[in-house]
Order: C-alpha cells, then sequence, then structure tokens
C-alpha cells in the first residue's frame, strides 16, 4: 500500500493508483474538485498563489501548513465563502468558480463545530435535510440513523451546549453526513479538542470516510495528524503548494528543507558540496560529510546544500569507519531523554553543530553519559540531500 | 480561580460599593420611598389618592393614550430599527464605526433640542411642508407636530439608538460560523435570517423593547412639545398635578402606578427573553 501510494507522487495516473474503496468502478478516477490557477489576493497580501489541486472521488486529501500558509484561504474559496482574485473551482464536473455556496452541494466541519445554540442536536441535525424539502418521518428515520452511526443517540433531544467537545464535533459530522454531501470539507475540526480525544476522533473520522466512500478535504496544522489519516497530503506554505504525495513520500522523500523541517522531526545539516576523491561530500562546520551519491549528481560542486537525516536513522554508539556507504562521526553527549517508547540523544558535533538521535527504548539500556564522546552512524541511503533554501531558517529544536 | 481564592476581602469590597451604595440610597432609594410615603400619607395613613385615581376617567385615559403611544413608537422602532441593526452588523469594521457614529449622534443631542429641530423640520411651515406645498402649489400641508403623529416621530427619534444597539449587540455575537455553515447546507438567505440569525438576535431584540417601552411610558417633554392636547402622557399627567392642582399625593400615587406597571412589564418581559436568553446570549 504504501509502495503504491508513493508511487502516485511520481507522476503516474492517479486511476492505477486511487488506494481509495470505489462505489463505481466504471469510473474509478472521476475527480470530485479541481482547482485551477486559484489566486486570491487581498489588498496587501496574496493568501493564495495560483495554486491548482485536484481530489479524487472517494479521496482523503489533506492540505496542512502552518497559520497563513493558504490552506484555510484554498478550503474558503471551494466552500464559496470567499471569492477567488482568479482561477476556476470544478466541483463534480461542474464550474462552480462563482456558484453560490448553498448551490454547491457540500459539507463542512468546522473548528468551534459551528452548531445551532436555540436548536436540539436533533434540531440541528435536521436542519440540511429540511432545507431539502424530506418528509417528517424520513428526517426522523434518517436523524436517529446517523445519531446512532456517531453513538449518541441518547442525546437528541438535549442542546449542544449541554455536550463534551468531543460529543459536539460528532454531532457536527453527524450532520454533516446525514444529507449525504459528496465532499465533506473539514477545517481543523480537532483543534478544540485534547489530545486523547483528537486521536479517537481521528480514528472515527477515517472509519467515517471508509465506510461513506466519501471525498474528504481536510485542514490541519498538525502533521500528525495528516500523516496518520490522510491518502495524500497537499503541504503548503505562503500561499502555494509546496509538496504534495502520500504520507509516506512526504515523510521520507521530502523534495524540500521546508517540507523536511514540518514534517516528522529532522536532522538539517547546512554546508557546500565538495567533490573529494572523486565522490561529494558536504563540507559542514568541522567535518565532511558522505551524502548519496546518486542523489547529488544533479548537484553542481560548490553548490549549498542541506542533508536531512532523520533522527531514528542515527546509531548512537555504532562501529565501523566512515565509507561510501556510511557516515560515522564524533560527536559529545548533550543529553538523553528516555520518552516512554523511545529514547532521544540531543549530542554535538566538534564544530559545534548538533543532532538528534533517537532510539527504540528496551529494557536494560546502557545510556550514555552526559558529556561523554560517543561514535554516531548512519547509513547513506537513509539520508537525503537537499537544495539549499535562502529564505528557510530552521526552527531551533 | 477567582472563585476559589477571590482578590478581594469582603471589607475591601464592602469599602468600595459604599460610595455607589449611598448615592443610590440618597438619590434614588430616598426619593422612591419618599414619593411612596407622600402617596399614602396625608397628615395620616389613606388610600385617598389612589381612590380618587382609579375612580378619574381621566386617568384611565390618559393610560391608555400612554399605552397607545408607547406600543406605537416601541413596534415601529424595532420595525426600523432591525434592518439597520442588522446591516450594521454586516459592515467591516471600519464603516462599522461610522454608522454607529452616525446612529448615536441624536442619541449624544439634547431631547429638548432635537424636539425643536423636529418642529423646524416637521411644523406647519416646516422645510417637510414647504416642499410639499411648492410641490403641489400650496395645495398640501400635513399636520404632522402638536398630534400623536409629532409625539410619535419624535420619541422614535430618541428610542432608536437605544434599539438598534441592543439588537447589533446580539447581532455581533453571533458566531459568523453558524450562518456559514447553515449557507454550505444548502440555506438560502432567507432561511438563515429565520432559523438561525432571528431566533439568536431575540435577546436583544428583547432588550430593546423592553428598553423602548419603559422609556417610552415615562416619556414627558417629546409628547408635551411635538404632542397635541389629545396626547397627554402618564408622565405629563403628573405634572399636571404636580403644578396645577398642586395635589402630591395623587402624583405620588400616579408614580407609583407607572413604577408598578413598568416592573410588571420587565419582569414579564425578562421571562421570555431569559428563555431566549439561555439558547443565545452567550453564542
Amino acid at each position: 500500500m504504501m509502495d503504491l501510494m508513493s508511487q502516485n507522487t511520481k507522476g503516474q495516473s492517479p486511476a492505477m493508483t486511487s488506494p481509495a474503496p470505489m462505489r463505481d468502478t466504471k469510473e474509478p478516477a472521476k475527480m470530485m474538485i479541481e482547482v485551477q490557477n486559484l489566486t486570491k489576493q487581498y489588498s496587501d497580501f496574496r493568501a493564495l498563489d495560483h495554486v491548482s489541486l485536484s481530489v479524487r472521488k472517494g479521496e482523503f486529501v489533506t492540505l496542512l501548513g502552518p497559520s497563513g500558509s493558504g490552506k484555510s484561504t484554498l478550503l474558503n474559496l471551494i466552500s464559496g465563502m470567499t471569492a477567488p482574485t482568479s482561477g476556476t473551482i470544478t466541483i463534480d464536473g461542474t464550474d462552480a468558480t462563482n456558484m453560490p455556496t448553498n448551490k454547491r452541494g457540500l459539507g463542512m466541519v468546522f473548528q468551534n463545530y459551528a452548531l445551532m445554540p436555540h436548536m436540539t442536536v436533533f434540531q440541528n441535525i435536521a436542519f440540511p435535510l429540511q432545507v431539502r424539502k424530506i418528509s417528517k418521518e424520513e428526517i426522523r428515520r434518517r436523524v436517529m440513523d446517523v445519531l446512532k452511526l456517531v453513538q449518541l443517540e441518547h442525546v437528541a433531544d438535549r442542546r449542544p451546549r449541554a455536550l463534551s467537545g468531543g460529543q459536539q464535533q460528532r454531532i457536527s459530522l453527524a450532520r454533516c453526513i446525514v444529507y449525504n454531501p459528496s465532499i465533506i470539507l473539514m477545517d481543523e475540526p480537532l483543534g478544540a479538542l485534547d489530545k486523547k480525544l483528537r486521536e479517537d476522533m481521528q480514528l472515527e473520522i477515517k472509519r467515517l470516510h471508509a465506510e461513506l466512500g466519501v471525498t474528504m478535504l481536510y485542514v490541519t496544522h498538525d502533521q500528525d495528524e495528516a500523516l496518520t489519516m490522510s491518502d495524500r497530503i497537499v503541504l503548503m506554505r505562503n500561499g502555494r503548494i509546496e509538496q504534495q504525495g502520500s504520507p509516506a513520500a512526504l515523510y521520507f522523500e521530502p523534495e524540500t528543507v521546508f517540507s523536511a523541517d514540518f514534517i516528522g522531526s529532522s536532522n538539517l545539516f547546512s554546508g557546500k558540496l565538495k567533490t573529494v576523491d572523486g565522490s561529494k561530500a558536504l563540507q559542514i562546520d568541522g567535518a565532511a560529510l558522505s551524502v548519496p551519491q546518486a542523489q547529488s549528481a544533479s548537484f553542481a560542486d560548490g553548490s549549498d546544500a542541506v542533508l536531512l537525516v532523520r533522527p531514528e536513522n542515527v546509531r548512537v554508539g555504532g562501529q565501523g569507519a566512515a565509507s561510501a556507504e556510511h557516515n560515522s562521526i564524533v560527536a559529545t553527549v548533550k543529553d538523553t531523554l528516555v520518552l516512554g517508547g523511545v529514547v532521544r540523544h540531543f549530542l554535538t558535533l566538534k564544530g559545534g553543530v548538533e543532532v538528534i538521535a533517537q532510539d527504540l527504548n528496551q529494557p536494560g539500556m546502557a545510556l550514555p553519559s552526559r558529556g561523554s564522546e560517543v561514535q554516531i552512524t548512519w547509513r547513506n541511503e537513509d539520508a537525503r540531500l537537499l537544495p539549499a533554501d535562502p529564505s528557510f531558517s530552521k526552527k531551533q529544536v | 480561580m477567582s472563585g476559589d481564592a477571590p482578590y478581594l476581602t469582603s471589607r475591601a469590597g464592602i469599602l468600595l460599593l459604599a460610595p455607589l451604595v449611598i448615592l443610590l440610597l440618597l438619590f434614588f432609594v430616598y426619593p422612591l420611598l419618599f414619593t411612596l410615603w407622600n402617596s399614602v400619607y396625608e397628615g395620616g395613613l389613606t388610600v385617598r389618592a389612589y381612590e380618587e385615581l382609579f375612580t378619574s376617567t381621566l386617568f384611565y385615559k390618559v393610560l391608555r393614550t400612554t399605552f397607545v403611544i408607547s406600543f406605537t413608537a416601541t413596534a415601529v422602532s424595532l420595525l426600523l430599527g432591525y434592518p439597520v441593526a442588522l446591516h450594521i452588523s454586516r459592515q467591516p469594521p471600519g464603516r462599522r464605526v461610522i454608522y454607529l457614529t452616525l446612529v448615536m449622534l441624536p442619541f449624544w443631542t439634547s431631547i429638548l433640542v432635537k424636539s425643536f429641530a423636529l418642529t423646524v423640520l416637521l411644523g406647519y411651515s416646516g422645510i417637510i411642508n414647504q416642499m410639499l406645498g411648492s410641490i403641489s402649489g400650496g395645495q398640501l400641508n400635513i399636520p404632522m407636530v402638536f398630534n400623536r403623529f409629532g409625539a410619535i416621530i419624535g420619541m422614535i427619534n430618541y428610542l432608536l439608538p437605544f434599539m438598534i444597539l441592543s439588537i447589533l449587540g446580539s447581532l455581533l455575537a453571533q458566531d459568523p460560523n453558524l450562518a456559514r455553515a447553515a449557507e454550505v447546507m444548502g440555506a438560502g438567505r432567507f432561511r438563515i435570517f429565520r432559523k438561525v440569525t432571528l431566533p439568536l438576535s431575540m435577546p436583544g431584540v428583547m432588550a430593546g423593547v423592553i428598553i423602548n417601552f419603559t422609556l417610552s411610558i415615562g416619556m414627558y417633554i417629546t409628547p408635551a412639545l411635538l404632542g397635541g392636547r389629545q396626547d397627554m402622557m402618564i408622565a405629563n399627567l403628573i405634572d399636571f398635578y404636580t403644578r396645577q392642582t398642586l395635589d402630591w399625593p395623587v402624583a405620588s400615587a400616579i408614580a407609583v402606578v407607572l413604577l408598578a406597571i413598568s416592573g410588571i412589564l420587565v419582569a414579564i418581559l425578562g421571562k421570555v427573553r431569559g428563555s431566549q436568553g439561555t439558547m443565545g446570549a452567550a453564542a
């Protein structure tokens, strides 16, 4: 599955790799949302800059990015609450660029639930059905069905404010799926919930997505949420799409320093590429690191580059000399934290460059003492060479 | 935090409240009790004033007039004020400030000045009638002051800011995502207004109605200046007993009845407001 999904990003036909369950096998690659060259310009700020994006039927796509990256703007443009400056939006094959919101046939879940405080839970869920002029008996049946689906039948007559945050968000989910919209937009729906509840709700949303086969466009700034839930992640930065692909692709094959830093934790070594003895090496403060040679081919000699090594790929206390396949380097242990299932080492190289290494925790594991010198190693195949990004400064760990 | 560890000791609290309490006791509670006392004491305890009041046709007539005028003024002010409040609530903050200033302008003007200004505007040879006259060649002249119409116009002019502000408050308190959610679910503008915006603004509407009505039934200068002979309201009647017939006990009794009526009205409307308030006040 992972392989299949990561191939997606390499330009294969989406029809061949479509990961979502399809009801209609005749049109497996039907596009539910197509956005082309969409731009939103505010007087002094370009919130969205020529973004193009397609979402397949049944796909779970997450718009991920820091605040101000344009992800919510894109969602608001698709929902019709904001009008684009230029570009087109197609929903389910129909040009929706200038279509009023209430004609777009979408479902939407808001961060603050947006339940009507003056209506009971039942009335809230019945609302979209009343709009659709459905008979009273049918409404009652469908509302109770969907309440059963989110396991909250017993709160039908309560007001939303009498419910917990998690319950309210399940009601707002129920209100959304009760009228079977083919597309559901979610704007940080779990942002107001605490961690445990958030994880439960992630599973619940995943379950509903799988059961209903609905197309989901999900906005979050939480990379864990994006990695857990999505078929495809669209990483946004400054109003543009930085990179898109499966969670695995974004994690293992980031294409930019921004992607590498935003998703997962990372060691990013900045330096200049120099050719030594016929192979390229990255010159950083006080050390030369060998780099994946295949990747380095596209970099000119002397160019600025960044080497990404995930902490879990750095071994502490390993043996062996540096080679074309391995980096092996001496580091000083600054601190070691035991975080339940994992152990995290904070280290410094000779030139002052900081490195994080992560191990699985095991009983009886010998931890290096603070200030001691250890050998750290990683395989070059686990590292990734990225072009330097002058506009990016790594956040302090 | 403030619940289990109050920042102020009760003694400090009493000290801070004292100036206000003294002020209220001196200038509100004492005159009130004095009025009440006045209405039942004429050398000895008596209900003479009330008897006279409840057997007086003038009192009932004035009471009816007061209610009709107050009700009309409140209703018109609600009908005029709601759309204005709705419009202002949908403006960007910068423009909202400008519009609010325009609403508040008459609020900051003396009621006396406003009443005279209205006679200039609406009078027999006022601007409007002059215009009507020049259009119709002297045929048309609508009497708009010194009658009930004038009294009500003057009152609405005074009441509108109270209505608009209290409705605007509950409109602005609404989570804008509620209307958006309704729109995404397919609801049209009219349905959103009827099912979401309006019911959630009811606390503001009720507050505006209570303020308008209680202000109306106690109104004095405006009906005196802009109304006709037939438009005597309760406050004017009190004035009549105080200054013309010098029957202070009856004047006090009217004041007490007026206060009781206001109190009952506020209590009744507050009940309605209370049931609505739990639904949307904090939305």
